[in-house]
């Protein structure tokens, strides 16, 4: 017999209803030092169930500092929001950011953009070690309640 | 002058994140001077329904800009942003007369709220290529940012869409951010 616990059946009701109106709408790498963008996605990529692949040009690899953007929509206000970014190479975390946005406005669309520098050229790993084993991961929370997790795994082209 | 380089100006603030918090109406132009401090295209600026944030991290010194939508229905919001805020930066635009008051307004309630009580206030006089637009002397006077007596305050004429302007506002806020312990 499974008794389910009313407190955890609220959260579960709770994600179900975030998530449902929940959309990331766009994400897209750029080049920050000129601002032009190398990569973009228009698809949702908020999906749990699906390894999103993304075709990035090898040049990514040669700027001095990049930039990963992504724009999401949410109908539900939250209270706490926020997310966990992890870069991951053949699953070892190269890189993370945690980020706490706090408040989220009903119907709304937001944008998030890190900007970060990139490693010396001498440490970088070359495109044909990098290629199809780097893993973006995005895990979005509203306090402790884990919404979704966006998976993109990058190919150098 | 990017938001990297603004980030290195700021590494002897003994604080280890910082938070630049982007208001003023809906049309002001803060989204462009967002992406214009990025060097990024702002030919497409499509009006904020939420936020837009820029995060940059360098050495483990992280900068956080905030860029909240004005529009009528979403000022109600803007107070959920404002803790933490190191520098406030406001956006007019000064071709609208119309709405002037309206933006003196809102600015003064902001300045009125306990959570953002000593925080530094740039003002952007934005929109200057125009040729109505008032001069940022003019615009000061209208809001009468002379008169602010509890915080330190800067008005800086700019134009976001070609760049004109900016860096000699960020360079204040740079001089301004509050050394925090």
């Amino acid at each position: 017999m499974t008794e389910v616990l009313p407190a955890e059946e609220a959260k579960q009701d709770r994600i179900i209803t975030i998530l449902s109106g929940f959309q990331i709408n766009w994400m897209n790498l750029r080049d920050a030092d000129t601002g032009k963008i190398l990569w973009q996605h228009n698809e949702d990529m908020s999906n749990p169930d699906i390894e999103h692949e993304a075709r990035v040009p090898k040049r990514i690899l040669k700027c001095r500092v990049v930039s990963r953007e992504m724009n999401f929509s949410s109908v539900e206000s939250m209270e706490r929001f926020r997310l966990e970014q992890k870069v991951l190479f053949k699953g070892r975390c190269l890189e993370e950011w945690f980020f706490e946005f706090g408040y989220v406005i009903p119907n709304s669309t937001n944008t998030w953009q890190s900007i970060i520098e990139s490693a010396p050229e001498s440490q970088m790993m070359p495109a044909n070690v990098l290629n199809g084993n780097v893993v973006i991961e995005t895990k979005f929370f509203d306090g402790d309640l884990l919404i979704t997790t966006s998976r993109v795994r990058l190919f150098y082209v | 002058m990017g938001l990297l380089s603004i980030l290195k100006k700021l590494r002897s603030n003994t604080e280890r994140e910082l938070r630049l918090l982007l208001l003023g109406l809906d049309n002001a132009g803060k989204t462009t001077l967002l992406k214009q401090l990025a060097s990024e295209d702002v030919s497409q600026v499509t009006p904020t329904a939420g936020f837009n944030i820029k995060s940059v991290l360098s050495n483990g010194f992280k900068l956080n800009v905030w860029d909240i939508g004005g529009q009528r229905k979403i000022r109600p919001y803007w107070r959920n942003y404002f803790e933490n805020t190191d520098v406030l930066i406001y956006v007019v635009d000064c071709s609208d007369h119309q709405r002037l008051q309206e933006t003196s307004f809102e600015l003064a309630e902001l300045l009125q709220d306990e959570k953002l009580r000593g925080v530094p206030l740039l003002v952007y006089a934005n929109k200057q290529d125009l040729s109505t637009a008032l001069p940022s002397s003019e615009v000061a006077q209208h809001m009468g940012l002379h008169l602010i007596r509890d915080r330190t305050w800067q008005i800086q004429a700019c134009v976001a869409t070609d760049g004109t302007g900016v860096k000699e506002g960020m360079e204040w806020v740079c001089k301004n951010i509050p050394v925090k312990k």
